[in-house]
């Protein structure tokens, strides 16, 4: 019983890493700076996923967060981060950082 | 600075519930004297929280980019199991609590149990601790006048979330022991399946399943990321668009947990056993 949710644990911990290592699809920059998104709307094809490469040129973090695309990520002061987003349906995204909502929004246009 | 209020609370609220939960059973089935565990896995917690926090601003390359999301939904899922199993203990107790509470005391007592309390105290703490050290790192590290009320702001929000805590803790007092563990297994459980929904909404965002299109949208109505909703999500795991498989998650997850607290009542040989061992134990 012990092995088995010891396995399980294992299994949960690798089968994300190597399915999200396995394919290196397109990139589209963003930057945080001044609490802000640029450019503030992202537009990408449906059904193909992409990797936002987002840089934080404040010297605070800032989370980016999409309710829509279920992704929360800490990007801690002067780092860039790279986040998949898998093939998305047409339509729009919404984003926002969390530690500064009035100002860091933008959304992601899927056509 | 109210938002530096409102993200700490938010973030420190479902912490505070589970640990006012685990610290009031510990002190109603006499145990309290373990307490001391609880609050052992309550600090790892936040020393795991600070590590994690500085490895996250360290790293950089594919550890930095996905090792937070991979611990993020094990941790859920590990909380999910953890709580789960809790409640279902309370629950049986609860049934027996009648004419054998010694019993049951005895048996709370037992170590096993307080580490899986230990354990619940540390994820309650871990999951969001990371984030609320960066969150907090960031405002210090501020240079403009703001910076100081928003400091300010964010410790009244942990305030204000270990207030909520005691206020469970004092509530919890005051309930008859059976409605209390019939009271807090019941929100274990709503917990449980939230944070087992939450871990699969994760994998879908990571890509790891599938996308599974959005059931409904009451963000309009109550957002989930208001103070309201926020509360709503952590005690029962309320989202405002939901995916279909979040919400089959959580109906799947609760329906299992709900059919291990209630359906099955002890049958007469599993009671006898069990008396016969602690007869055991007690003549040992």
């Amino acid at each position: 019983m012990r092995h088995l949710a010891l396995l399980t644990l294992a299994v949960m911990l690798v089968v994300p890493i190597a399915a999200i290592a396995a394919d290196a699809p397109a990139e589209v920059a963003l930057t945080i700076e001044n609490h802000r998104f640029n450019p503030d709307e992202i537009r990408v094809k449906a059904g193909a996923p992409f990797t936002l490469v987002v840089t934080n040129k404040d010297g605070t973090p800032e989370e980016f967060e999409s309710k829509s695309l279920r992704i929360e990520k800490v990007i801690p002061g002067g780092k860039t981060m790279r986040l998949r987003v898998p093939a998305l349906k047409a339509g729009t995204y919404d984003f926002f950082g969390e530690y500064h909502e009035k100002t860091a929004k933008g959304r992601i246009v899927v056509e | 600075m109210g938002a530096a209020f409102v993200i700490t609370l938010r973030e420190a609220f479902e912490a505070a519930l589970v640990l006012g939960i685990v610290y009031t059973y510990l002190y109603r089935t006499g145990a309290g004297l373990h307490a001391r565990l609880v609050t052992a896995g309550a600090v790892a917690g936040l020393v795991a929280s600070v590590l994690m926090g500085w490895l996250m601003t360290a790293a950089s390359g594919p550890i930095a980019d996905l090792g937070p999301d991979v611990i993020a939904i094990v941790v859920m899922f590990a909380a999910a199991g953890l709580l789960t199993w809790h409640g279902w203990w309370m629950q049986r107790q609860g049934r027996g609590i009648e004419g054998s509470l010694q019993r049951r005391i005895d048996e709370a007592r037992d170590r096993r149990r307080l580490w899986v309390l230990a354990l619940i105290a540390f994820t309650g703490v871990f999951r969001e601790g990371a984030e609320t050290v960066l969150f907090l790192w960031g405002l210090m590290s501020q240079q403009d006048a703001s910076a100081l009320s928003n400091v300010m702001a964010a410790a009244l929000g942990i305030v204000a979330a270990a207030a909520l805590g005691c206020a469970t803790f004092a509530g919890g007092r005051r309930l008859s022991l059976r409605r209390f563990f019939a009271v807090t297994s019941i929100i274990l459980l709503f917990v449980a399946a939230g944070l087992f929904s939450s871990g699969i909404g994760r994998l879908e965002g990571l890509g790891v399943l599938p996308r599974s299109p959005e059931v409904w949208d009451t963000s309009g109505v109550l957002d989930d990321h208001s103070l309201a909703g926020s509360f709503l999500a952590g005690l029962v795991g309320y989202r405002a668009h939901p995916s279909a498989f979040e919400l089959a998650a959580y109906v799947a997850f609760a329906a299992c947990a709900a059919w291990l607290f209630f359906a099955g009542r002890p049958t007469m040989t599993v009671v006898a056993r069990s008396e016969r061992r602690e007869r055991a134990a007690v003549e040992r």
